[in-house]
């Protein structure tokens, strides 16, 4: 029972952005709002799933990961200037991703396996400057637009239209949710990768096959950022730049799931983007939207690490 | 199709005399300065230009165009028989390095003049620093009021407050607008000042406007086209940047609002890219302001602009409306200088007074005169074009119009004073 409290936490915020943001507006108005920020937080939620993911097995918190799906979006974008098939373009994104993860992940990331997690979360942070710096040299600013099919297909919810693509993401979350439960839960690598996260001496001492192991979550990581990359380029907008740093609400939507539970991350991302889009109702707290995140971030590593492990820290 | 107001026609406007009496320029080869075939050799002229290119936007093309018209000047005869030498800096939209590259190019290098600038960030920080030193910026792609209202900085281009009050008057008189919200980045000196001016005109006319000044680096587009409707505006303007305006654009074309709003934007839309990045969704129902003429016009300076970034620029430097401005800013500069003394073209302080002296210098590229005059602000440009989107391009709905509004008042005062209206 008590699993479920900070579900209800989550929930609470958002009732409670709505209750003190919308209060005396047309609902009519606020549920545009409302659906909207539902929208924007599913899309922090997959980002903060995709850290997660890679966290849990190998103990790095992969802040690259939106500039390996800014450069994936990119490329899909540049092959559709080329006519090459949409259903190409998608399948060639999440390869990119999973080549440039795993790029960093088999020639970098062992070199730094023993570091504290803070040393090895800013390393990615330098591969997330060089992938954008390489994103920026290669597409000059310029009016980009990315789309897919399903964008013009949608239905009405609370009077905003929700387009299929934005469904496709709120399903894509909760089924990885789901799936990488399944998998780490209950496949063999999934528990080597448990295993690896906890303590990687001893996973190598019992026989896990180290570099194997973190190639998959890697790989797998990769996969995700590459995909978010084409949401983020199709829901967002198609610049390299803030889809490197969608990297930071996601990484609040992580940490609301302290780096571990992915139905944290799930509720988590909704809240935050909720309490974000209500807050546009505020004359006076407007501007401070962008704030939202890391606010709740640091509410919640507040509330939650009282008598618990540390984050970025071995238990 | 919009019947265009007479009232702002351009053979009504008392400005358009000027307009007709268009210099005289060929359509084959470029024209510039002296036009004497033969390359400067003279000691360099000194002029310095600084952009803002980085994320999240490349303002180069206007100094672009002016290094193309200064090559196609040093080429023919120079000034006086003097080339000018242009140092180009980039402040890439970082305060420090915009401080610094004008401190380079003043203090350093002595340049005469800065021509061509184009940036968020440099006309804000350094505006000061140029009154200080006795240096004019002919400026060609600017966007914030610092550009405007202070006494060192002219531009050749409008910046987002007359191109957005152009919109919004487009709006009211031929599509019926009565409430405007206005959409612009929450960048001091940019967003609320462009925007303010749109809720002035709308107020001046017993109607309503209001402002939604958005985070530039915001993910969530929709939020800022929510606030937007939920003022209540049948009208949305909106006043970004391209990247910016295309995903409220997207977001909106989202919720299928196209026939919901009257849309209306600001220049940066008009560009040859944007068409194909929005799709056929916004035919026929997006409005933009040009704050110059038509980028394929076939005025003889307009034919000029293209002769000169065919026979000077780079292939992929944009032919935009920047690099229009960049042209005239620097083609305004050139003529200035070839009316000056020779012995007096090394001297920052003649070269200042000779800016300043510029008055009634025509184009087909823009809708009225430019002038710079003895003053603490100066905003030339304020009449332009309204554009459509349409059939992947842009069809001029309405020619060449002056903007009103209770912002032009002092500058129309000093047009009257200096004679030109």
């Amino acid at each position: 029972m008590t699993r479920l409290i900070p579900y209800a936490g989550f929930a609470a915020l958002a009732v409670l952005s709505y209750l003190l943001l919308a209060a005396g507006k047309p609902p009519a108005v606020t549920g545009l709002f409302l659906v909207s920020g539902l929208a924007v937080g599913s899309l922090y939620a997959l980002g903060g799933i995709g850290l997660v993911v890679l966290y849990r097995a190998t103990g790095v918190l992969n802040l690259a990961s939106g500039a390996i799906g800014a450069a994936a979006v990119m490329c899909a974008w540049q092959l559709q200037q080329w006519a090459v098939p949409g259903w190409l373009t998608w399948i060639a994104a999440i390869l990119i991703g999973v080549a440039l993860s795993l790029l960093y992940g088999r020639l970098l990331a062992p070199r730094l396996a023993w570091r504290d997690p803070v040393v090895k979360a800013v390393a990615t942070l330098g591969f997330a400057l060089v992938i954008l710096g390489l994103t920026a040299f290669a597409w000059e600013d310029d009016v980009r637009k990315f789309s897919l099919p399903t964008d013009a297909m949608g239905l009405k919810l609370l009077g905003m239209r929700v387009t299929v693509t934005r469904l496709i993401v709120v399903g894509a979350a909760v089924a990885m949710v789901a799936a990488i439960w399944l998998y780490l839960e209950r496949t063999r690598t999934g528990l080597q990768m448990r295993a690896l996260a906890d303590d990687r001496g001893v996973s190598a001492m019992i026989g896990v096959r180290i570099l194997r192991v973190e190639g998959i979550a890697w790989g797998l990581a990769g996969a995700i950022a590459g995909f978010t990359g084409l949401m983020f380029g199709d829901l967002i907008r198609l610049d390299p730049v803030i889809i490197t740093f969608m990297v930071i609400p996601s990484a609040a939507a992580a940490i609301c799931g302290r780096l571990d539970n992915l139905g944290l991350v799930l509720a988590g991302g909704l809240a935050i983007g909720v309490a974000e889009s209500l807050l546009t109702l505020s004359p006076v707290l407007k501007s401070v939207r962008p704030t939202a995140p890391f606010v709740i971030a640091a509410l919640v590593l507040m509330l939650m690490q009282r008598n618990a492990r540390l984050l970025f820290a071995k238990d | 199709m919009p019947v265009p107001s007479s009232r702002h026609e351009v053979n009504s406007n008392p400005r358009s005399k000027v307009i007709d009496c268009r210099a005289a320029r060929g359509a084959a080869g470029p024209s510039c300065g002296a036009a004497t075939g033969s390359p400067a050799t003279g000691a360099p002229i000194k002029v310095g230009g600084i952009h803002g290119n980085a994320a999240p936007g490349d303002f180069s093309s206007a100094t672009d165009a002016a290094a193309a018209y200064f090559d196609c000047v040093n080429a023919n005869g120079g000034i006086h028989g003097r080339p000018v030498e242009y140092l180009v800096e980039n402040d890439q939209w970082n305060p420090e390095l915009a401080a610094q590259a004008a401190a380079k190019l003043i203090g350093d290098e002595g340049v005469v003049a800065l021509v061509g600038n184009g940036s968020f960030v440099e006309m804000s920080v350094n505006a000061n620093r140029y009154a200080e030193a006795g240096v004019m910026a002919m400026a060609a792609a600017c966007a914030v009021s610092e550009c405007f209202e202070t006494p060192n900085i002219v531009s050749t281009n409008q910046g987002p407050l007359p191109s957005s009050v152009g919109a919004a008057m487009y709006a009211v008189e031929e599509l019926g607008a009565t409430s405007v919200a206005c959409i612009a980045t929450a960048i001091p000196s940019s967003g609320n000042w462009s925007c303010g001016a749109v809720e002035d005109y709308m107020a001046s006319k017993g109607l309503s406007g209001s402002s939604v000044l958005m985070n530039p680096s915001a993910p969530d587009a929709n939020s800022s086209l929510l606030e937007a409707m939920a003022s209540g505006a049948d009208t949305i303007l909106v006043n970004l940047p391209a990247g910016l305006g295309i995903a409220i654009l997207g977001a909106a074309e989202e919720q299928d609002l196209g026939s919901a709003y009257t849309w209306i934007s600001s220049t940066p839309l008009y560009d040859a890219s944007v068409p194909g990045a929005l799709g056929s969704y916004w035919d026929g129902k997006l409005y933009v302001s040009a704050e110059l003429t038509p980028l394929d016009g076939e005025g003889p300076d307009n034919l000029n602009w293209k002769a000169v970034m065919d026979a000077f620029a780079e292939d992929d430097d944009p032919r935009d409306t920047f690099s229009q401005a960049g042209y005239l800013a620097a083609r305004y500069f050139t003529e200035a200088l070839l009316e000056m003394p020779a012995d007096a073209l090394g001297d920052r302080a003649a070269v200042t007074q000779a800016v300043r002296a510029i008055s009634g210098k025509t184009s087909d590229i823009a809708c009225g005169p430019f002038y710079v005059g003895d003053a603490d602000r100066h905003m030339p440009n304020h009449a332009g074009v309204m554009v459509v989107l349409k059939d992947g391009g842009f069809e001029t709905v309405r020619d060449c119009f002056e903007y009103e509004g209770p912002y032009f008042a002092p500058i129309l005062e000093t047009e009257a004073a200096l004679g030109l209206r």
